[in-house]
């Protein structure tokens, strides 16, 4: 090679370094263009779905739904990307970081979607899905308000979910127990229940968001509802109520006396809490409405069997003992992705009554928000009981993981593993949270 | 001239290779440090230059404190047992007479190593599963049920039950390197100390352990390296928990990153996991160029 060839080459090279190194920095969000959710959908190209569907029951869901709209619209090809509860939090995020989001994806509520309309990431569909809009008035409007920010609706609703302790009827009738009214008699329970040659209440807690699930609950009834909504954000947090150290230490003595794992309860797999109870193994099992079906799928628990309760709220507590705990849960349409009409027209398919009804039916039995979808004959018992509970509630509590910043979500989770384990107390860990909330300002 | 025109036709062959090298390699550790030095939002793509305050934050974190030093416990144990353990395992070994039981015996301690981190991590987790393991079971038949513990459960017994689990994992590759190693010192040697009357126990402290020195010195230097990086295992077992007890720095920067959208801090984390293993690789290195035993 001649010395001019060379100094070309060795250009070229440095030319290649900077051309990569230049699409590997900035990090900059894409700027979303104002996407035109109204415009009508031109019916070819691939749409990328992430959905939380992954694994038994759910998973056959959105593939046999693709299935149908490719049959209906042939040039249309669906891309599904199916994650589980606890894989899809950091898929998205990689995906975020990465700017690789699909056309249409899950979402919680609260601050996890939050996050994606701040940063532009979600399109704005009150065009299409507002209150007024006819797609709109399919969905129940609490389901619906819940994906709004700032008046605009940016999420697609696709089933409600709320927080039940579910029990074992044929249990509690051998142990002599009627259902608990308060939280002191579903303590005062577990020593008959226990009697009875059952664990009163399995619980896993090896992801650490299931004892935040019991916390939420807890904090709603022992916190002051004003200034429990105030302390999730940073900004107005001051965390100084009595009622959280209260309900910190009501958690403690539910695990501690009602299950068999005690201080150890954060080595067990909720999943393997879920089926304890669906062998018949325990007597309480605190489940979202999503995972009733799950319980009576084995046939190992009888459905008639199979009651729901709400959490029972403590005596003389200061919060509101209405709350529920839960959120619906729903999909954003990528502002940046090119297909928005498909994606909308996508997510009308599924959200039609046909689709609500599949969705709210065994084996999936995740409750549709699409009014009418949830009936006595669509859904099983349990599921509608929940849903019809979730409705009926004044108010609902979004799960405390995704309704908070993450760094407080983090140190909630930790704190309630410390308090099982006992090596912190209510004190150490509501201080552990009040300085997280301050560094988040 | 000539020589000079071959030199620089030879380095143009090398500059597609160093190039890659520099974008894959060194471009991303340059470009992680620079985003060490930020404040960065991933949903909003907002980055803000905030110095080097993500390094002042590592000092007042105590689960970064807290991940360093079970990192440090990582490789204290592993290095007493998958260095000196596995050696004295090689040695007996290679000691016995029959030509059939050594190979055997290395298959049979060779094996966990071949079975991936993440499907020992999650059949360890069944072991140690406090309601359905084995291993409480197994306390339980033999009358010592006071042993029994929730161990990935309980903050005392979290990171030891990993590290033994590694221990498992890893041990059988160091076994079968050092074996090597022995298998490499000429039998002569060992039988003029056997005719000097040495015992087995000096052969192995003056004949064995001089003559695997150069192994030893990589072997500790690879292990240590290893232990610095410590992933898998842990995410799988108990992600950290329970109350940040088996935070590791690798799994303690993913969680900043990726659970608490603190990507500065974790790229922070990612530098000092650098400069440790870089300081290991320059260490190793030196002790790769020291003169070998030669025989």
């Amino acid at each position: 090679m001649r010395p001019r060839a060379l100094t070309a080459f060795a250009a070229l090279a440095g030319t290649s370094v900077l051309v990569l190194t230049g699409c590997t920095g900035g990090g900059q969000a894409d700027q979303a263009p104002a996407a035109d959710a109204a415009a009508s959908p031109e019916y070819s190209g691939t749409l990328s779905i992430l959905t939380k569907f992954a694994g038994d029951p759910t998973g056959p869901y959105f593939e046999n739904l693709a299935a149908e709209y490719e049959k209906l619209h042939p040039g249309v090809k669906i891309q599904l990307i199916q994650e589980t509860d606890q894989s899809i939090k950091d898929k998205t995020k990689t995906l975020t970081a990465s700017n690789a989001l699909p056309d249409i994806y899950f979402t919680w509520t609260g601050n996890w979607a939050e996050n994606f309309v701040r940063g532009g990431r979600a399109a704005d569909l009150t065009g299409v899905i507002g209150p007024d809009t006819d797609w709109g008035k399919t969905f129940s409007p609490g389901a619906l308000s819940a994906f709004a920010y700032d008046g605009k609706n940016y999420g697609i609703p696709l089933y409600g979910n709320g927080k039940f302790m579910g029990y074992n009827k044929a249990a509690f009738a051998k142990a002599g127990v009627q259902v608990p009214k308060t939280f002191e008699e579903l303590i005062g329970s577990c020593a008959a229940l226990r009697k009875a040659g059952y664990e009163p209440i399995s619980f896993g807690n090896k992801d650490g968001w299931p004892a935040l699930h019991y916390l939420q609950q807890l904090f709603a009834y022992n916190v002051p509802t004003a200034a429990f909504e105030a302390d999730l954000k940073p900004e107005t947090a001051k965390l100084d109520d009595p009622g959280y150290t209260k309900a910190l230490g009501q958690f403690k003595t539910l695990v501690d006396t009602c299950t068999d794992t005690r201080s150890g309860t954060n080595g067990v797999l909720y999943t393997s809490a879920q089926e304890a109870f669906a062998d018949g193994k325990s007597a309480m099992y605190y489940q979202e409405i999503l995972e009733f079906d799950n319980e009576t799928a084995k046939g190992k628990l009888d459905p008639d069997d199979f009651g729901i309760f709400q959490l029972p709220a403590p005596q003389g507590a200061a919060g509101d003992p209405s709350i529920v705990e839960g959120s619906p849960e729903g999909y954003l349409v990528n502002a940046a992705s090119p297909r928005v009409p498909l994606a909308i027209d996508f997510m009308k398919f599924v959200t039609s009554t046909k689709n609500a009804q599949v969705l709210s039916s065994p084996p999936y039995g995740q409750p549709s928000t699409v009014i009418g979808a949830v009936t006595p004959e669509t859904s099983s018992k349990a599921v509608y009981e929940g849903i019809e509970l979730v409705n009926k509630a004044p108010k609902l509590a979004a799960w405390l993981d995704t309704v908070t910043v993450p760094e407080v979500a983090d140190t909630w989770l930790s704190g309630g593993e410390a308090l099982i384990t006992g090596s912190r107390t209510p004190e150490q860990v509501l201080d552990s949270v009040r300085q997280a909330s301050a560094a988040a300002k | 001239m000539r020589a000079m025109s071959r030199r620089a036709a030879g380095l143009a062959w090398v500059v597609p290779a160093l190039a890659m090298v520099g974008v894959f390699v060194y471009f991303p550790l340059v470009e992680n440090f620079g985003f060490s030095t930020l404040k960065w939002d991933i949903f909003s793509g907002s980055q803000k230059y905030v110095g080097l305050a993500n390094y002042g934050k590592l000092v007042d974190d105590p689960v970064f404190w807290k991940s360093l030093g079970n990192n440090v416990l990582y490789t204290v144990v592993s290095i007493a047992f998958q260095v000196f353990g596995a050696l004295v395992l090689a040695a007996l070994i290679e000691g016995v007479r029959s030509e059939r039981w050594p190979r055997a015996l290395r298959a049979v301690y060779f094996i966990p190593s071949a079975i991936s981190l993440t499907v020992a991590g999650l059949l360890f987790y069944f072991i140690y599963e406090p309601n359905l393991g084995v291993l409480n079971h197994l306390l339980q038949g033999v009358g010592l049920c006071g042993l029994r513990h929730s161990w990935l459960g309980e903050e005392g017994t979290a990171m030891p039950a990993i590290i033994a689990m590694s221990q498992w994992q890893g041990f059988g590759y160091s076994t079968l390197l050092f074996a090597v190693a022995i298998q490499r010192i000429p039998r002569e040697i060992y039988q003029a100390a056997a005719i000097d009357g040495t015992g087995p126990v000096r052969r192995f402290f003056h004949v064995t352990l001089p003559l695997v020195r150069e192994m030893t010195g990589v072997m500790i230097m690879v292990t240590i390296s290893g232990a610095f990086q410590v992933f898998n295992e842990v995410m799988v077992m108990t992600g950290g928990g329970p109350n940040n007890s088996t935070q590791v720095l690798g799994t303690w920067l993913y969680r900043s990153g990726f659970v608490r959208n603190d990507f500065g801090y974790a790229a922070a984390i990612a530098t000092v996991i650098f400069v440790v293993t870089l300081a290991i690789a320059v260490a190793q290195l030196w002790v790769a160029r020291r003169r070998r035993v030669e025989w």
